[in-house]
């Protein structure tokens, strides 16, 4: 089995998700499975912790184009945080941060929900 | 000239020197052509004392203009299209006067504005407007001079960051073109190692998403049985058959979804799927991709197209690898099975064989293929009675040897049963013609020994006819009575038994048509009279010798070929 694994936490009501190792084809299902969980139990607050995220390929960056769309309808979001130059440059590359929140601090994207909450 | 004149104009110009040496710097560093712009505007505007300056960009392809940057009340605004006619020679001036311009134009109220030229050696950048001072004073030569030296330079700051720019780009769609080709080569490796179609198809969906920044997507699979969807996101129902197939007929291999088309499939139209792109396999149309719009709204390049058919060949190339794995599978099984079967139709025969008083016995059947049609079978009925059997089911292979099989258990089964063998041979053929298709016989033989008498009863149904070699004769004696081959109708009249008392030194020989009919490279069958000469031949040797004599016999005249199964008994009277 490749070298990944997802580490699933909350911070007050926002779901944190972190990212280790590398997110292929083999191991984007894992992902899938953690988000098409958090769906079913409508958690739609999602932050995806790419700090020990060592590679992103692009079956890995499909999951996230997969279930945007159904997560934003809910009135959630996915945001990423922490991500190293390597896998930001894949992101950048597919045009990624114009389409999502990306965003140096983990913290950052929990305030962001917060203040979208309560507001 | 007066002195003091003199000292302003020396602090004038050494001012204006000082400006366009910091403007060099300035603009030597910089890339960004926003800064450039506006640094040029508000340096000779503030300079020069004039509220209304503006940057006129060439376009090229138009031979048109646009503002792309103003100060001032100047009369259009930034973005808009500039109605400025300029002749070719004229893009070669280095400064425009209203007089040289057509007057339908009207940038300025004022008659003393100037267009500065901004140019490179090689190309006409556009022009910097400058209106009269706020005074309404033309400006001077020297000033003119000090604007042109600024404009200079900042053309070739301008042409510079156009290139930067330029560069950037490429090098960015290089990266993108590098990363698409990572991602090929990867799935391409991924693939490889995955042998269940979902996960093949899954992943192919995924990079499909990531790579192409779309959230529709579908992929229709020609399994040679069916068509149907194997693969999708953001699809919420299933297509039609018809549909599908309407996709499938399509002769293009990259659609463009138009009115036209979403009228024929409305599925593609519920779904906003932009693009279908048919995949192929040995000139076959095996699959059809479809994908909806991108996220970041920009449309699909001839790139994208050749991306998403490259790498759904890939997923189709390795899909279609799975079955055939599978294929392989089952066939590995299958053989495994027949092994099986082998052994086990081995375990039917009499091993080892039985001795019978007064009898020296050899037997022993060779199947063509792993499991064969033909049988024989030695059973004591007790101690001085034996059943000796042959028989040859039609066909080969599996079917005949589950009719063996079969023939065999109801001969066992009827064993105890205290009746002729008439009525046995009888009920037989009754159950066989029952229970098979009307294609399906057995030539069959069998006798009873009683080996205290050295009395032979025996019933023929259609096999061939055993060979009784009397010890003192070489014409042999065709066992032929009996009756109809088993299976073929149901018994009407009683199968014939017959009686021949046997002596010492008498030679029987049952065979199957295996041994008559093998045949050599011009197709001649060997036939009895060859077998029956060899038979002669080796008369006085002992069964089992005499056995392999036959056989290598036969071997011999058909090249070591064997076509169908062959069995061969043989007793001889002691």
């Amino acid at each position: 089995m490749k070298n990944f694994s997802i580490n699933h936490r909350k911070v007050q009501s926002v779901d944190i998700l972190e990212l280790n190792g590398e997110l292929d084809a083999h191991t984007a299902p894992q992902l899938e499975d953690h988000l098409k969980k958090l769906i079913d139990e409508n958690q739609y607050h999602i932050v995806v912790n790419c700090d020990d995220l060592d590679y992103i390929a692009s079956a890995g960056l499909g999951v996230f184009m997969a279930y945007i769309e159904d997560i934003r309808s809910l009135g959630g979001d996915i945001k990423l945080t922490n991500m190293n130059d390597k896998v930001y440059n894949v992101f950048d590359l597919l045009g990624f941060p114009a389409l999502y929140d990306i965003l140096e601090k983990e913290e950052e994207a929990v305030k962001q929900f917060q203040q979208g909450s309560n507001s | 000239m007066s002195r003091k004149a003199r000292t302003y104009q020396d602090s004038h110009s050494r001012f204006e020197l000082k400006t366009i040496l910091e403007t060099g710097r300035t603009l030597i560093e910089s890339n960004d052509l926003s800064f450039i712009l506006n640094n040029l505007l508000l340096i000779t505007m503030g300079k020069l004392m004039v509220s209304r300056g503006a940057i006129l960009q060439y376009q090229p392809s138009e031979n048109s203009y646009t503002v792309k940057r103003k100060k001032g009340s100047f009369p259009l605004e930034e973005g808009d299209f500039c109605q400025l006619q300029v002749s070719g020679t004229q893009k070669d001036y280095s400064v425009l006067q209203p007089s040289d311009l057509d007057t339908s134009l009207k940038l300025s109220d004022s008659d003393n504005f100037l267009l500065f030229n901004l140019r490179t050696s090689d190309y006409h950048l556009g022009f910097l407007f400058l209106d009269a001072k706020i005074n309404g004073n033309p400006l001077n030569e020297r000033e003119i001079d000090f604007v042109e030296s600024l404009c200079l330079m900042s053309s070739v700051a301008i042409s510079n960051s156009r290139m930067f720019d330029e560069l950037k780009r490429t090098n960015r769609q290089l990266d993108q073109k590098v990363y698409e080709l990572k991602t090929l080569f990867e799935l391409s490796k991924d693939f490889n190692m995955m042998v269940d179609r979902d996960q093949i198809a899954r992943t192919f969906k995924f990079a499909m998403l990531g790579q192409l920044l779309i959230r529709k997507f579908f992929f229709f699979l020609d399994t040679g049985e069916k068509r149907q969807m194997i693969g999708s996101s953001g699809i919420t129902d299933k297509v039609d058959r018809e549909q599908m197939d309407y996709l499938f007929n399509l002769d293009e291999e990259i659609i463009e979804v138009d009115e036209e088309l979403r009228q024929q499939v409305p599925f593609l139209d519920r779904h906003k799927i932009e693009a279908v792109i048919g995949l192929r396999f040995q000139s076959e149309k095996m699959a059809v991709v479809g994908v909806g719009d991108r996220a970041n709204n920009e449309p699909f390049t001839e790139s994208d197209y050749n991306f998403i058919s490259s790498m759904g060949n890939l997923a189709l190339l390795s899909i279609q690898k799975t079955y055939l794995l599978e294929e392989r599978i089952e066939k590995e099984r299958m053989e495994e099975e027949l092994e099986i079967a082998h052994s086990i139709q081995r375990g039917l025969l009499p091993s080892p064989l039985p001795s019978i008083p007064n009898l020296d016995l050899y037997a022993e059947t060779i199947s063509s293929r792993q499991v064969g049609g033909d049988f024989f079978d030695i059973i004591e009925v007790s101690e001085n009675r034996h059943l000796l059997t042959i028989g040859d089911v039609t066909g080969k292979g599996v079917p005949a040897a589950l009719l063996m099989a079969n023939l065999q258990a109801i001969l066992r089964a009827l064993r105890p049963f205290d009746i002729s063998m008439s009525e046995a041979t009888g009920y037989m053929n009754d159950i066989i013609h029952d229970n098979t298709p009307s294609d399906k016989f057995i030539t069959f033989f069998w006798a009873a020994f009683d080996s205290s008498q050295r009395i032979f009863t025996y019933v023929n149904a259609g096999h061939n006819p055993p060979i009784l070699l009397r010890s003192d004769n070489d014409e042999p004696i065709s066992l032929e009575e009996g009756g109809l081959i088993l299976g073929a109708m149901s018994t009407m009249m009683p199968y014939e038994e017959n009686q021949v008392a046997l002596e010492k030194g008498d030679l029987l020989i049952l065979y199957t048509d295996g041994a008559t009919e093998a045949m050599n490279k011009e197709e001649e069958e060997y036939g009895e009279e060859r077998l029956l000469e060899c038979i002669r031949k080796h008369r006085d040797k002992h069964p089992e010798a005499l056995y392999q004599q036959i056989l290598d016999d036969i071997y011999e005249f058909s090249d070591q070929e064997q076509f169908d199964d062959l069995t061969l008994l043989i007793f001889r009277v002691n």
